[in-house]
């Protein structure tokens, strides 16, 4: 259970700005939503938590400043991110995918313990141990990928848009699944996703970005609640 | 991902390189001054040394053209040729076994070697521009390496190991010309029109469309830009330049054999060419000058020393000056001048 | 049908000769896919390290495990040192240093130990093994069985460690490996370190059959190339098989095509490159690659 403290956060690619100075707070064990339009930024701000896009400002999780820090150093610190797309290693076995997600766990004990909990969660992947995750659908991958990211403890999981192409009842599923991890392990999550309804379904609290800025915050329920809201940025109507 | 979907790319990044390039665009206008000059002063220059130096001189305008060659084909076209000595060294025998089995006039070696090479780099180019980068540049070598023991086998007509022995063109009595005056400005007047010409060629579409290739080949593909043809194209003109280059070095030197191209060369003419700087006009020419006399000054140090200087510089080069010493001159002009423009 | 057999069988130990260097070629380019060029000359630089330490009077295995230790170092501080500033530079711009770095560890080593040729021991003994009208020399069976346990050594620590299975990772997805902690920097200079060694083992194995001097990989780069061509350049098992066909192969064109003799063999590897690259570019164990053109 740790505080994400994000304050004034800027990032970006090369010369081009992307996200121009963001402050929030999720609270420990909460699921934060972002939402917003293509090209708001959500992606870019996962990367700028997890440190694969250099950000300035301030990330602190659990009073652990981690902004200029490396990737696997961030992971160090128990921050699992799961990219967009597949992010597996797909040459891998099944079983190896999952094991890479401990590495950086520096005692043995309970990987395997861990392993059992995941198969839980993913029944799916224990029939698969020793296939790679390259002949895994699509929907599989991404359960592997939040597979390996809980493998690492993560006091902070970051999702990457968990249901992009994945079939409607898979999403509903992977989306229970994610809710039961934050209950039962009391993972802090920042989850963006496309599919607001989804994701306000199962955070506490939820941001809206546009153009790399904040533009709304509030409850999950506030934020379902505003019709203008809806229609304007999340492109539904309620 | 994004990084490595440029890596068949450019040399430098396309971030300095765009702005190498407009750095570069400054002294442009004063190119053809720069040239006039220095044309007077390699006309004048055989009067004025000895004729140990102007034999230098000339075996640095040999270097510059291969390089002009291979800069066609690394640096704007962005592919990699680790055997280019073997265009060379086919240009060379060309002209060589045409000396010596066919007493054939000399003039006439030039063309020959030039034909002999552009198809032989056609007939390469054809499976070469088929492979990605990387390979290129193993196949490559691997040519240059076998050039050597082809050579020795067909002795009768190559001389073998032995090499061949051949008489240097006399210089003809009304110039009233010594021998190393007279090769210097052959080579000189090859020189110039084979970077008239090669400068010509990169001005027009296919130089345009050499860099598109270079700089991002799927783009260019979508643009229309015809892969095979102007790949093909530029590996075959930079053999034929290649092999001009060594059909010159066959008239100067007198003397070839397998021992003189081998994989060192090719090698050396990428390093020289690295050093003078990839994709740039002066770059052949500061990269014979550096073939030339780099190995020359440091052999006194010791065997190695040229080696181990060509090493590091090029090692250099690529961390902090990827478009070579020509890039770096350009950047030196710009910010004189832009010091000059603030005062 | 004997003197077949022979043929074969000399093919073999100049091909693990080649598996070795074309293993070493693997390591790195599965990490970084990177063809080092001047791998070869690395592993002659090594062997000139071993020579020195067995003048110097030390035995010949511990000379060798010496070599292998500062092989190691001297490879991740390369990666370091050299590479790591053009790490996900364009392929030109690494291609080039690799040949820069080529060119100056042969001329290093002409300096450090001239050009002139060296005796180099070698650690097996003399004779041969006689079975069948084929008789198999002792050297030859030693290089096949240092091979076969650099071999076996790597794959323990790819398929049963975890440092393996880290470098797997970094080799099919650098940016996840990054996401899940692992270091993938020193991951990368651990795969050139472990190339150098390996190589060292390439050049000791070869140094006693040809003469030690700057040049000794020069040839040995081309075959390790098309071996590692051939055999795919992403895939360990493949180089090594690749290197064992490319061996036989050059041996047999070798010994009974007329036309190729003793003096061609070098335009084997050559061949075998060319057919490979434009019939089955990823080669016989490699992963399928979108060419990325």
């Amino acid at each position: 259970m740790s505080e994400l403290v994000v304050t004034d956060l800027v990032a970006g690619y090369g010369d081009a700005r992307v996200l121009h100075g963001l402050s929030f707070i999720v609270a420990p064990g909460e699921i934060c939503a972002i939402l917003g339009p293509n090209g708001a930024g959500k992606t870019t701000l996962l990367r700028a938590l997890s440190g694969m896009v250099r950000g300035r400002g301030s990330v602190r999780l659990g009073g652990t400043e981690l902004t200029g820090r490396s990737p696997d150093a961030i992971a160090r610190r128990g921050v699992a991110h799961v990219p967009e797309g597949r992010g597996t290693f797909m040459p891998l076995t099944v079983e190896e995918n999952l094991r890479l997600g401990a590495y950086v766990r520096r005692r043995r004990t309970g990987v395997d313990a861990d392993l059992d909990r995941i198969y839980t969660y993913f029944p799916a992947l224990k029939s698969r141990l020793r296939q790679t995750a390259g002949s895994l659908s699509g929907g599989e991958q991404r359960m592997l990928a939040i597979g390996r990211a809980l493998m690492l403890r993560p006091r902070l999981l970051l999702l990457d848009e968990p249901s992009l192409g994945l079939a409607p009842l898979i999403t509903r599923e992977l989306f229970r699944i994610v809710r039961a991890i934050n209950e039962q392990e009391r993972t802090t999550v920042v989850v963006v996703e496309q599919n607001a309804h989804l994701a306000l379904g199962i955070a506490q609290q939820a941001h809206v970005l546009e153009t790399g800025r904040i533009v709304l915050s509030g409850t999950a329920e506030q934020i379902r609640a505003d019709e203008q809201v809806a229609q304007s940025y999340l492109g539904y109507r309620v | 991902m994004s990084e490595s979907a440029e890596a068949t790319g450019s040399p430098v990044t396309k971030e300095s390189g765009g702005r190498a390039a407009r750095r570069w665009r400054v002294p442009v206008h004063w190119r053809p001054l720069v040239i006039a000059a220095l044309l007077v002063l390699a006309c004048s220059a055989p009067f004025q040394l000895v004729p140990f130096r102007v034999f230098q001189f000339t075996m640095v305008l040999i270097y510059a053209v291969a390089l002009l060659g291979l800069n066609l084909l690394v640096g704007h076209a962005g592919q990699i040729s680790l055997g280019h000595g073997a265009f060379f060294a086919v240009g060379a025998y060309s002209a060589a076994i045409m000396l010596h089995a066919w007493d054939a006039p000399y003039p006439a070696t030039l063309p020959v070697a030039a034909a002999v090479a552009f198809t032989l780099g056609l007939a390469l180019g054809v499976p070469a521009v088929r492979l990605r980068g990387l390979y290129l540049a193993l196949v490559t070598m691997a040519i240059a390496i076998f050039l050597g023991p082809l050579l020795k086998r067909f002795e009768s007509v190559t001389g073998g190991p032995m090499g061949l022995t051949l008489a240097k063109p006399e210089p003809p009595a009304w110039t009233g010309l010594a021998e190393d005056q007279w090769l210097y400005f052959l080579t000189l007047a090859v020189a110039v029109v084979a970077f008239l010409v090669t400068g010509s060629l990169l001005r027009s579409r296919v130089g345009r469309a050499l860099h598109a290739i270079r700089d991002d080949q799927a783009a260019a593909e979508v643009m229309g830009v015809r892969l095979s043809f102007y790949k093909t194209l530029s590996f075959a003109w930079s053999a034929m330049l290649a092999g001009i280059a060594g059909c010159l070095y066959t008239w100067v030197i007198g003397y070839v054999s397998p021992d003189s191209f081998g994989v060192t060369l090719s090698i050396t003419l990428l390093a020289g060419l690295v050093v003078g700087g990839l994709g740039s006009f002066w770059g052949p020419l500061l990269g014979g000058l550096f073939v030339m006399f780099v190995p020359s000054i440091s052999q006194s140090v010791n065997d190695a020393a040229p080696g181990v200087v060509f090493g590091l510089l090029i090692i250099a080069v690529m961390y902090v000056a990827p478009t070579g010493l020509a890039g770096l001159a350009g950047r030196a002009a710009y910010s004189i001048k832009k010091t000059l423009r603030k005062e | 049908m004997a003197g077949f057999l022979q043929q074969v069988v000399e093919g073999l130990g100049a091909g693990a000769i080649y598996a070795s260097l074309a293993l070493a070629l693997v390591l790195i380019y599965q990490f970084t896919g990177i063809v080092n060029f001047a791998q070869g000359e690395l592993a002659m630089f090594s062997t000139y390290l071993a020579w020195q330490f067995t003048a110097a009077g030390l035995p010949f295995w511990l000379a060798l495990v010496i070599t292998l230790v500062v092989s190691f170092a001297g490879g991740m501080l390369i990666e370091r040192v050299i590479i790591r500033p053009v790490e996900g530079a364009p392929e030109l711009t690494v291609v080039i240093v690799t040949v820069g770095l080529f060119i100056f560890v042969n001329a290093a080593a002409g300096w450090i130990w001239s050009f002139l040729i060296k005796d180099f021991p070698n650690p097996f003994p003399e004779g041969a093994l006689t079975a069948g009208g084929v008789s198999v020399g002792y050297s030859t069976l030693g290089i096949l069985g240092v091979v076969g346990v650099v071999m076996g050594l790597l794959y323990l620590l790819f398929q049963h460690t975890k440092i393996g299975l880290g470098m797997r990772a970094v080799a099919s997805n650098p940016g996840s490996a990054r996401l899940v902690g692992i270091r993938v920097g020193w991951t990368l200079a651990l795969g050139w370190g472990l190339a150098a060694t390996v190589g060292a083992v390439s050049g000791v194995l070869v140094a006693p059959l040809l003469f030690l001097d700057p040049n000794l990989m020069g040839g040995v780069l081309i075959y390790a190339f098309a071996a590692a061509t051939l055999g795919g350049f992403d895939s360990p098992v493949g180089a090594v098989v690749g290197g064992l066909i490319v061996g036989v192969a050059e041996t047999l064109a070798g010994a009974y095509v007329g036309f190729i003799g003793s003096d061609l063999k070098i335009g084997v590897p050559l061949v075998i490159i060319l057919v490979v690259l434009l019939l089955r570019p990823r080669g016989l164990f490699g992963r399928a690659v979108v060419e990325r053109v």
